[in-house]
């Protein structure tokens, strides 16, 4: 910041237009990742209750998604265009920037008898999860910690309806499992979710 | 934090002695007057300063973007708004569902936050060969300017409109005139006639007329069951997401949409209007949307092209094709193929700072292409969404691919709600 102001006190001074030290427009894709705040929030730190927060997301993740969406894999018209979107911007140094973000879980409130019981009922997602739901990469299996309960509930119910990334044979194992848990449950598990990593 | 008086920046600004020449302070006997020698406002000693007019999602997000990204570069936005409305969700407070409060907020998180300086004032001038742009009795000066003046209605264009005056309401703008058509909606008898007219395109956002008959219409089958809506629209056919609204109004038998129906006149003392085939009819309640324009300074700044409407700007750094070191953004732009729409004005307000940033900093702006979701309520809870994204190519904007919802659900409405509430915070927190 200091480095700044000198310059800018140097560059009136002398008259002359002359390049910035490195700020944070230097970052590589700052500049490119700003169309996602609109929904995901500064630096992809989602307010939000259905809209996830990209903010520490791990790369290998965020890749796969933005893949899943352009491909039509995980179907969403909202996405679709956007994750192609990204992918001509350079979804390599898009990743990388949200990885290198410090991990912002959602500020949103949680029902705290409901993630009480969650927590009774995670033992089965903890398997891949982990358990501080911080995810497993060599299992394919994201992480939850902190992510918005609305967020989190939504996807559980398209994975129970078979809306999310439908025919993926790696996710039968998954789809079953949520077949298998009430709303409420499911309702339970995503308070629960949501309130790791705070 | 109350938003401060010119006399507060000015002080702010380490501006003491020039004031007495501003407009609206007492002069003193013998000195000079305002109209003969504009006073600078605020000197500008220290570097660069890029000056912002108008402070809604386009303008608002540039100011903020501007010093998140260079905090040397001085940022004045001036606007004559003590707060912000938001026009995105205004249809959902004639139906009762939201409260204008809830899409009303302060300046206060550009200011604090992000240094923004803000004037509570109208622009009413540029002259970009001094690079100041005019305002009260004075004037400040700029390196770069962003103009986000919105648009502004060509009332001229029906007959009786200018003279109805608050009889007949736009709500348009969201702000007072939303809550005076609310409350007119909600007055109205049951049996009554509500009619809507929807001005031709371009005109800013597209799908808005056609959410607000919903709205009317959830509204009116809710609570006057025995009311009607008469949508006249001056387009050939719904302009956006028709196969949608249309579906969606099949709940909504109350509704009887007449494409092609240009309203040329209106009589609020007959309360009633006529087509342009000579059709009169009878309304108890009118919502009149007139034809548009680009806001009034890029008009007298003739950033305009030849319809004298809208300003064509560069697809990368949003300058003015007409004006050196302008630069333009939101409704008031034409020629990207992009709606007028609030995330596009968002967009635009991103990526013209990211360039003015930039090109202040003797860097060439780099190519960032604009975003565009618009979400739409087709009841109290339910929504459904068009998306458009898009990259640059030899030097302009084109759509990589536009997509619709499948239809329209409570998910939808869930993800609208998401949406507001992060580019809310995106253009002002």
């Amino acid at each position: 910041m200091r480095a700044l102001v000198i310059v800018a006190v140097l560059t009136a001074a002398f008259g002359t237009a002359r390049a910035a030290p490195a700020g944070p427009t230097d970052t590589p894709g700052f500049t490119k990742a700003f169309s996602c705040s609109a929904c995901h929030g500064r630096a992809g730190a989602s307010r939000a209750d259905a809209v996830p927060v990209l903010a520490g997301m791990p790369a290998w993740y965020f890749k796969k998604a933005i893949d899943d969406y352009a491909t039509g894999r995980r179907p969403s018209p909202e996405m679709e265009p956007f994750a192609k979107m990204v992918r001509t911007l350079g979804v390599d140094e898009i990743a990388a920037y949200f990885a290198a973000q410090p991990r912002e879980p959602s500020p949103l409130g949680v029902d705290r008898t409901a993630s009480v019981n969650g927590r009774g009922a995670a033992s089965q997602c903890a398997a891949c999860h982990g358990d501080d739901g911080r995810g497993d990469q060599a299992k394919g299996a994201p992480p939850l910690a902190g992510q918005p309960p609305g967020y989190l509930l939504n996807q559980m119910k398209l994975f129970k309806a078979d809306k999310r990334s439908p025919g993926d044979e790696n996710l039968t194992k998954v789809k079953a499992l949520m077949k298998s848990i009430d709303d409420t449950t499911l309702s339970a598990l995503a308070a629960y979710y949501s309130s790791l990593g705070r | 934090m109350a938003r401060m008086t010119r006399r507060e920046f000015l002080r702010a600004s380490g501006v003491t002695v020039a004031v007495s020449s501003v407009a609206g302070c007492a002069s003193r006997s013998g000195a000079p007057t305002a109209a003969a020698t504009p006073s600078d406002l605020a000197p500008n000693r220290k570097g660069r300063r890029v000056i912002v007019i108008g402070g809604g999602w386009g303008g608002a997000t540039a100011a903020k973007y501007v010093r998140m990204q260079d905090p040397s570069i001085d940022v004045v936005l001036i606007e004559p708004n003590k707060r912000f409305v938001s026009c995105p969700f205004s249809n959902l407070v004639l139906s009762g569902v939201r409260s204008i409060g809830s899409l009303t907020f302060g300046y206060d998180g550009l200011r604090e936050q992000y240094g923004v300086k803000i004037m509570r004032d109208t622009a009413t001038a540029l002259e970009p060969d001094a690079r100041r742009v005019r305002l009260g009795g004075g004037f400040l000066t700029y390196d770069r300017v962003i103009v986000a003046p919105g648009v502004d209605f060509q009332t001229e264009q029906i007959e009786g409109l200018a003279d109805a005056g608050d009889r007949v309401l736009h709500a348009w703008k969201a702000g007072p005139q939303t809550v005076a058509l609310a409350r007119q909606l909600k007055e109205m008898p049951d049996g009554g006639v509500f009619v809507l007219s929807i001005p031709p395109a371009a005109y800013r956002c597209p799908p808005g007329p056609y959410e607000r008959a919903c709205q009317v219409a959830w509204y009116l089958k809710t609570r006057k069951p025995r009311a009607k809506l008469i949508v006249l629209d001056a387009n050939q056919n719904v302009i956006s997401k028709p196969a949608l609204f249309r579906a969606a109004w099949q709940a909504y038998p109350n509704l009887e949409y007449r494409a092609s129906n240009k309203v040329v006149k209106v009589d609020p003392g007959a309360r009633a209007v006529t087509t342009d085939f000579g059709d009169t009819v009878r309304y108890d309640v009118v919502n009149v949307i007139p034809p548009q324009r680009a806001g009034a300074i890029a008009v007298q700044a003739d950033l305009v092209g030849a319809d004298k409407r809208w300003c064509e700007v560069n697809h990368v750094t949003y300058e003015s094709v007409k004006t050196k070191d302008v630069h333009v953004v939101g409704d008031a732009t034409i020629g990207i193929p992009a709606p007028k729409s609030g995330t596009v004005a968002n967009s635009m307000g991103k990526i013209a700072a990211t360039a003015v940033v930039h090109l202040l900093n003797g860097r060439p702006a780099p190519e960032m292409p604009p975003i565009n979701t618009c979400y739409s309520w087709v009841s109290d809870s339910e929504a459904m969404a068009v998306i458009n994204a898009y990259r640059i190519e030899n030097g302009k904007v084109v759509q990589i691919e536009q997509k619709l919802t499948p239809g329209q659900s409570t998910l939808y409405a869930q993800h609208a709600t998401a949406w507001a509430t992060s580019i809310w915070a995106d253009i002002l927190a």
